[in-house]
């Protein structure tokens, strides 16, 4: 199995199909964000750690970036893949003082 | 129940029982004086009011927005002013469950009090405001509340020749606008600040200042009561929104994101400065006392709805843990500097 999808993967990069995703990490401490801004490419995740002894809700309603990653108590992590272009304001759903700016951009 | 004699012995408790239950009667040698003195800064005051860099504060700003502050004929009625609802002898409130407004309809929420707000992040119960400057023009249109629309209101008060010199002195070239009007009305609020109470003293370092009942009820406020949590800092407050599980339909800031289904019915942090002169309490005023709002907590809260802070659950305090937070609670009294009443101009 494992080698049937190194197999395609492979195939699907020399065809030049798939650029590798990244994944980056943005930690929640302190009520706030351990960054203001991050630019990314589209495909690549955003991993929202809670590192709080406070519980998070980590959301963008910017339009055509819309995404709730729901309430995250302390020491959980969440995934959110960004697919589309453009800039997603996210904040946290109780402490709106907590702003993070998510460009994506190829 | 013996509490401690010193206040380093107290703090040095409570700073290692951060995992764990102590009894606060424990003296356990603190490994250093860092995490103790870390904890005592977290309450400092500051030593200066903060203020954007479109509105300094000056002599004059504060006496215009003292004067439009106190001034009825902000009200469509000519009857209402900002200080009708945010009355200095209430602490800033109107000591009311909810506020009453034009026509002497009651509104849905709490009159906030002001004190304190030069340091907030957001402003009204559920945060629509990002400055005080936009927050007051908010009440003064609102047809429920002083049902003045402003462009009426600039012409009343270019009207008053004293109020064209106030606002000459106050902004100079600036004229009066909608803009002025909450600029003016923002530098006066930013100087309610509640002043050092028995509280600060103590963490001052006189051991004197506050009742070892209320000594007791800071270790409570800080580990079984999990109050800090949110009610945090020297304003006591993190600014934060949480459904605390209070009686209401209310959607609070939920209202405004009805694709989020955990901010339905949460609401801001009030500050805890003076909150024994500020019943009733919650932002529809539901909850009578100190001691009622205490239960509140002990039950984690009244309603069980899916939006319930997963912070607010059942504390298990024993009788005399809930009158000694109390206690504890009313060393943040102040008596603060009185406001001067304006004469207002004809």
């Amino acid at each position: 199995m494992r080698r049937a999808i190194l197999a395609t993967l492979g195939l699907a990069m020399a065809a030049g199909t798939i650029v590798a995703a990244d994944q980056k990490t943005v930690t929640q401490k302190g009520k706030a964000f351990s960054v203001a801004a991050i630019t990314i490419k589209p495909g690549d995740e955003v991993v929202f750690k809670n590192d709080d002894d406070a519980t998070h809700n980590v959301f963008s309603t910017t339009k055509g970036q819309e995404f709730n990653l729901k309430v995250q108590l302390p020491g959980s992590s969440s995934t959110q893949v960004f697919k589309t272009e453009g800039v997603a304001e996210v904040q946290c759903a109780f402490h709106p003082q907590m702003k993070l700016k998510i460009t994506v951009a190829k | 129940m013996n509490a401690p004699r010193s206040r380093t012995a107290l703090l040095a408790a409570l700073t290692l029982s951060l995992a764990s239950t102590i009894c606060y009667r424990s003296v356990i040698a603190a490994e250093s004086n860092t995490a103790a003195s870390k904890f005592f800064a977290s309450y400092a005051r500051p030593d200066a009011v903060p203020y954007p860099g479109d509105n300094h504060p000056s002599a004059d700003r504060e006496l215009l927005g003292r004067t439009l502050f106190f001034d009825p004929r902000l009200s469509g009625s000519g009857w209402i002013s900002c200080a009708s609802c945010h009355n200095p002898g209430f602490a800033w409130g109107d000591g009311l469950p909810r506020a009453i407004g034009h026509g002497m309809k009651e509104l849905g929420r709490r009159t906030p009090t002001i004190l304190n707000l030069a340091w907030a992040s957001s402003l009204f119960w559920d945060g629509r405001a990002g400055s005080l400057e936009e927050q007051a023009l908010g009440p003064v249109q609102a047809a429920g509340e002083m049902n003045q629309p402003l462009d009426g209101l600039v012409v009343k008060l270019k009207a008053v020749p004293a109020y064209v010199a106030l606002f000459d002195k106050a902004y100079p070239g600036e004229g009066i606008s909608p803009a002025t009007i909450g600029k003016a009305i923002a530098s006066f609020e930013r100087t309610a600040v509640s002043a050092p109470a028995a509280f600060d003293r103590w963490i001052g370092g006189d051991e004197s200042a506050i009742s070892d009942e209320a000594k007791r009820g800071f270790a409570v406020f800080n580990q079984e009561g999990r109050c800090a949590q949110c009610h945090s800092g020297w304003r006591f407050t993190d600014d934060g929104f949480y459904d605390i599980g209070v009686v209401t339909a209310d959607l609070g800031r939920g209202a405004r994101f009805a694709e989020i289904p955990a901010m339905q019915h949460t609401f801001k942090t009030p500050t805890l400065r003076n909150v024994d002169r500020r019943a009733p309490y919650m932002h529809n005023g539901s909850v009578a006392s100190l001691e009622d709002v205490v239960e509140l907590y002990d039950r984690g809260g009244l309603e069980h709805r899916d939006s319930l802070s997963p912070d607010v659950k059942p504390l298990g305090l024993r009788p005399d843990q809930k009158r000694d937070l109390v206690a504890f609670l009313k060393t943040l009294t102040s008596d603060d500097r009185p406001v001067q009443v304006p004469t207002l101009p004809r």
